[in-house]
């Protein structure tokens, strides 16, 4: 993907949340975004996704200009998958996808159907595509919101701490997943608080603090961390490799 | 089997509750027969009262929505409108506003009626309170929901026609069979403006006939076949359309 965004600022309530925020990159494959609660992620997430208007600043993605306004046919060309209430709970999971590419895309279930099915059943989800969202497990809601957004062939996909409300062996069910789709080279921004994720499968970490980038770089940042806000954040969600880090808590 | 003989002994302390109850009222001997003479005027008051529930609650579905729509809508004005509305309705005992409704503003629109204007005074103030289901239904949907539908590309007709819609519809049906309830119960205080509905003939035969207890077990009874079903169907429907996210 390429990404160029340029003096963003967003506010809330006349409350800037992000100021001033530059970033540019190209040729990248999964970036991930990290940083403590509060920082802004999602909001940047959003305004990529072309979800919200913003104050000023510009924000490019693979050479589209994103205007909240102006962006219908931008938005359909990305995914987004949220943390939860990701699925229409009125409809099966096969039905949720379906919805999507017949009314928006205008395509032929019976044409549709074969790729939908290849997908469901690469995520393992094919025994569960006739229940409702409420049937199936948190994991397996977020593979089924995660399918949903690749049936629609984007250019990139959004995920925002996609495992974040999974305890850990759902977590692992839908990471896996998504190293599938780095695997299938598709282009992806995830905002996880997965570091050994991010350390494994991103090839440009993004770290922000109070709206704003403090740091950035290849997987190396997350080994030697220059920023004293980076290494504080670090010491303090690796405490459970074995109680090493406690003491710089 | 445990729990239908629970049930069953239940209901019996009930009925003889009730049997207690009016037979202490009814001091020597029971007397129907002035509702047996009277029984085509009665069953007509049970008639009209089911019919003028229906027609109130037909109304009152519109009106609720006309109300939740001017809430949401962008101009203030109408917004006002709908709450002042709600405010008047949720701050007064019906029977006021069925007194006032059937003495002054009926007369002032011309509207002689008694039938409409029951009808029309239960649509507006059964309306006040569907306005909040509806509103409470919309809002249950998640924040996510709208944003996924936005995010996929989905118009404004499409995000409420093929997301939110369907979702509203299982969400209001339970509360709407419990507000038919309410309609019905509520219709008995149209007795006091003088429709010939289900409580007011009783009453009338008990003015004639003086046999105050029979009439109350009538009207009761009455009451109830129409209401239980009811209860029971909204107890049914909350449990089959009970999906949680
Ligand atoms: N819709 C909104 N209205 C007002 N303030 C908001 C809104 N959304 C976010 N904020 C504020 O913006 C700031 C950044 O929030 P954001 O959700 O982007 O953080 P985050 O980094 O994603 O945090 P988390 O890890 O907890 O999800 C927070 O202070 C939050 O309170
Ligand atoms: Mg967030």
């Amino acid at each position: 993907m390429r990404l160029k965004i340029r003096n963003l600022k967003k506010c809330y309530d006349q409350k800037g949340i992000i100021e001033n925020l530059s970033l540019e990159v190209d040729d990248i494959q999964v970036l991930s975004l990290i940083g403590a609660s509060g920082s802004g992620k999602s909001t940047l997430l959003r305004l990529i996704a072309g979800l919200e208007a913003f104050e000023a600043g510009s924000i490019e993605v693979n050479g589209h200009n994103v205007i909240e306004s102006e962006a219908v046919e931008y938005r359909k060309k990305v995914g987004f998958v949220f943390q939860d209430h990701n699925l229409f709970s009125h409809l099966s999971i096969f039905e949720n996808i379906m919805l999507v590419l017949e009314k928006v895309h205008h395509r032929k279930r019976s044409e549709v159907e074969p790729e939908v099915k290849k997908l469901l059943e690469q995520f393992g989800l094919m025994e569960h595509a006739g229940k409702l969202p409420h049937q199936i497990s948190g994991g397996q809601s977020q593979r089924a919101s995660i399918v949903r957004a690749l049936s629609i062939r984007p250019e990139l996909i959004l995920l925002d701490e996609p495992t974040s409300s999974l305890d850990p062996i759902l977590t692992y069910e839908v990471l896996s997943a998504v190293k599938l789709l780095a695997e299938d080279r598709i282009d992806f921004i995830i905002v996880t608080h997965e570091i050994g994720f991010a350390k494994s499968v991103a090839d440009y970490i993004v770290f922000m603090e109070d709206g704003k980038i403090i740091e950035q770089g290849d997987r190396g940042i997350l080994e030697a961390p220059q920023s004293p806000e980076l290494k504080r954040f670090l010491g303090k969600v690796l405490t459970f490799d074995g109680g090493s880090n406690v003491n710089s808590l | 089997m445990k729990k239908k003989l629970s049930f069953a002994t239940a209901i019996l302390i009930y009925i003889m509750f009730y049997i207690f109850i009016a037979m202490s009222a009814l001091e020597k001997n029971i007397d129907f027969s002035a509702y047996q003479r009277y029984y085509k005027v009665i069953l007509n008051g049970w008639f009209t009262t089911i019919a003028i529930s229906l027609v109130a609650l037909v109304m009152a579905i519109f009106v609720g929505l006309i109300l939740y729509l001017m809430r949401e809508s962008r101009f203030a004005v109408l917004y006002y409108f709908s709450e002042i509305h709600k405010t008047i309705i949720f701050g007064t005992p019906l029977v006021v506003i069925a007194i006032i409704a059937y003495y002054y503003i009926g007369n002032a629109f011309n509207v002689n009626s008694k039938f409409w204007v029951g009808a029309i005074t239960l649509a507006l103030y059964i309306g006040a309170y569907i306005a909040d289901i509806y509103k409470g239904a919309v809002e249950a949907i998640h924040v996510n929901q709208w944003q996924t539908a936005k995010m996929f590309g989905f118009t404004r007709y499409q995000t409420y026609r093929y997301v939110v819609f369907p979702q509203v519809i299982t969400g209001i049906l339970p509360p709407l069979a419990g507000q038919f309830t309410m309609t019905i119960k509520s219709s008995a205080l149209l007795a006091y403006m003088a429709t010939d509905e289900f409580l007011n003939t009783i009453k009338t035969v008990q003015s004639i006939s003086y046999r105050y207890p029979e009439g109350f077990i009538i009207v009761t009874t009455g009451y109830l076949i129409l209401t239980v079903p009811l209860i029971m169907l909204v107890r049914m429907l909350e449990k089959k359309l009970n999906y949680k996210v």
